[in-house]
């Protein structure tokens, strides 16, 4: 069933582009027209059918740019921080009081062109429409001394709508970044987010990255995410998103120059109706990288976790070091994940490992702590909690550590 | 305290507790002594009111038929219950664990709950008592814990909850001797005109040091002897066979 008309006019009516820029764009355009949403039919898509869950969701879709007016927007009071205003994935505001603001260039979309055209429909959908996100770069040698909050909000009156956004993070040598995105829903209907981020980290930079959500939403979340290390460099990100209908990570990390490092970890709490996947492809491209890979996920009601994640290695990338492990944790019958390891080595000289494990409550546990007078409820919170516990102890910063633990425990509590 | 009639525990099928009866006063302490397999953690895990077993007969645990009633809430009516192999909880911090433990048992008794302070003062003053280093509590549920420390951190458990009918599963098992005398000492500083111990033990070592009102022999899911503290002795020397 065709639920939306796209055409090269959407394109035609996009401000200020090149040329060049439009013809990328109308390309783009035609290999998602030739394909359509992605289903399950593609092996990357096996376990989450987003061409059935937008026919399900959706009568009728629109691109047309979402408007991004708001009032205000309550900041966070748990953490000092700076930040940046996302509404609806347009750049709106910005503060950096922290920092020297010299040292941080902070703009609209990535206007940049320079991507191959991808065989993945949505992100072909996104060079093609996408007008909207923001691209921050940050100085040599400089160092945030606060967090930097991203403030994602989604506003009431983007019903039906699909919003294209294009990020661009990038940390130049020497430079460290720690950012917390975390996404508002106002919008009690339904829409799809695509989101294409390019991150890119310079010799001797860090970034730290950690995800979360305020509230539950109906929304349709994709998000590819595409990461360049270089020497030395070390990334992370910390997945704890919840609450949203169905989400869908696809993270990509190159580590292409020697010693850099990569770590992916989640604790995800699914709740009744929520699918949400974990993708990754991890490459690694020079020798002495590391990676490291933790996803946990708890799973309630009929709700449907995914992991797939594959490590490539090329013949010159020995002294390997590469880590991967799934848990899932299975509070009913109706619940499922899904977990496809995938390991591709072509250099003899390296470590890499892979687990996945997936099960319900362990009745002895349970016993044990229920015969100290603990509920059987309370007994399963304390279960969940220490199951989820190894990817909180990660966070080092006190404050935004206690920030997530007590988003956790609302969402353990309220399942 | 405790009354048992004719208890019969089955699992899986497979006939476990075969008509038992033991009564235990209050401020009594029993022994339970017999070879593996005779039924001993069965006892131990169906007075706790562990999921899986069928069972028939009377379990009466201060006039009320305990057997609707569950882990949790036995718990709460001051039954505990120390694990022949604690277990390990990953990421539960065993202070916060014992704390919330503490209090739910508490607020059904109708006492005020302990807050933080009031909790580590009472920590603090049980663990100097039993001679244990109160560190383990801030570590995660018995994880990496020795053999030995988890068994102190059973026994320190006990002295927080403060129960009344215990009952120890063969806690001196695979214990050092320094830590054998520590147990002892949980139990005999608890022991009072109020409290019940059902001791479940293989070995006479730990009843030199915990005098027990009587002794049980159980073999093949019944008790088949009982007398005094001079049964184990017995024991020890002629062992089991003799008494089939």
């Amino acid at each position: 069933m065709q639920i939306f008309e796209i055409n090269s006019t959407q394109i035609d009516k996009i401000k200020k582009i090149t040329t060049e820029e439009k013809s990328f764009r109308i390309k783009n355009l035609e290999f998602f027209k030739s394909t359509g949403f992605p289903n399950k039919r593609l092996e990357d898509w096996k376990f989450s059918d987003f061409k059935g869950i937008v026919d399900k969701n959706f009568k009728e879709l629109d691109t047309i740019k979402a408007p991004s007016n708001i009032k205000k927007i309550d900041l966070l009071k748990d953490f000092e921080h700076n930040y940046i205003l996302l509404v609806n994935g347009n750049l709106h505001a910005s503060n950096f009081d922290y920092e020297e603001k010299s040292k941080i260039k902070i703009n609209s979309y990535d206007k940049s062109i320079d991507y191959k055209i991808s065989k993945n429909p949505l992100i072909c959908l996104n060079h093609a429409l996408a007008e909207n996100g923001y691209s921050l770069e940050i100085d040599k040698d400089y160092k945030f001394r606060k967090v930097l909050v991203i403030y994602n909000l989604f506003t009431k009156d983007i019903k039906n709508k699909i919003l294209n956004n294009k990020n661009k993070i990038k940390v130049n040598e020497e430079a460290e970044l720690h950012i917390i995105e975390y996404t508002i829903n106002e919008s009690k209907s339904k829409f799809i987010n695509n989101v294409y981020e390019n991150i890119i980290l310079e010799k001797n930079s860090k970034l730290r990255s950690l995800c979360l959500q305020n509230n539950k939403s109906d929304g349709i979340f994709y998000k590819f995410l595409k990461n360049k290390l270089s020497l030395n460099s070390e990334y992370s990100n910390l997945i704890f998103s919840s609450g949203l209908k169905f989400n869908k990570l696809d993270i990509e990390c190159d580590l292409t120059k020697e010693n850099s490092r990569c770590n992916i970890l989640s604790a995800l709490f699914l709740n009744k109706n929520e699918h949400q996947e974990i993708k990754t492809l991890i490459n690694h491209l020079a020798p002495n990288c590391k990676s490291n890979q933790n996803v946990k996920n708890v799973l309630c009601s009929d709700s449907k976790g995914v992991y797939q994640g594959k490590i490539y290695v090329k013949d010159i990338a020995q002294k390997t070091d590469a880590y991967q492990l799934s848990k899932a944790l299975l509070l009913d019958d109706n619940a499922e994940f899904n977990s496809k390891p995938e390991l591709e080595i072509y250099a003899d000289d390296v470590k890499c490992s892979h687990g996945s494990t997936s099960g319900n409550i362990d009745h002895d546990s349970l016993h044990y702590l229920m015969t100290r007078g603990l509920s059987r409820k309370d007994s399963i919170k304390f279960l969940i909690k220490g199951f989820l516990s190894d990817v909180i102890e990660f966070i080092k910063n006190p404050k935004i550590k206690k920030f997530i633990e007590s988003k956790l425990e609302k969402q353990i509590n309220e399942h | 305290m405790l009354e048992i009639k004719n208890l019969q525990a089955s699992i899986n099928k497979k006939s476990i507790l075969k008509g038992l009866n033991l009564t235990i006063k209050p401020g009594e302490l029993h022994a339970i002594m017999g070879p593996n397999g005779s039924g001993k953690s069965t006892l131990a895990n169906v007075l706790s009111g562990k999921n899986g077993y069928e069972i028939s007969g009377e379990i009466n645990y201060k006039g009320e038929n305990l057997k609707k009633i569950p882990v949790d809430e036995r718990a709460r009516k001051g039954i505990f219950l120390a694990f022949q192999y604690p277990l390990e909880i990953p990421g539960v911090n065993t202070n916060i664990f014992l704390k919330t433990s503490l209090n739910s048992i508490r607020k059904s008794k109708g006492e005020k709950e302990l807050d933080t302070l009031e909790f580590l003062k009472l920590i603090k003053e049980k663990s100097t008592e039993l001679g244990i280093d109160e560190k383990i509590l801030s570590r995660q549920l018995n994880v990496g814990f020795s053999g030995g420390e988890k068994k102190k951190n059973e026994i320190l458990q006990m002295k927080i909850l403060d129960p009344n009918l215990i009952i120890l599963d063969e806690t001196d098992s695979g214990l050092d001797i320094d830590a054998l005398k520590i147990v002892a000492k949980g139990v005999n500083s608890s022991r009072n005109s109020k409290k019940s111990f059902l001791v479940i033990t293989h070995y006479q070592r730990l009843l030199d040091h915990i005098k027990p009102d009587f002794v049980h022999v159980l073999s093949d899911g019944k008790i088949i002897k009982t007398g005094c503290g001079e049964l184990a002795e017995e024991l020890e020397k002629t062992g089991y066979k003799k008494l089939n």
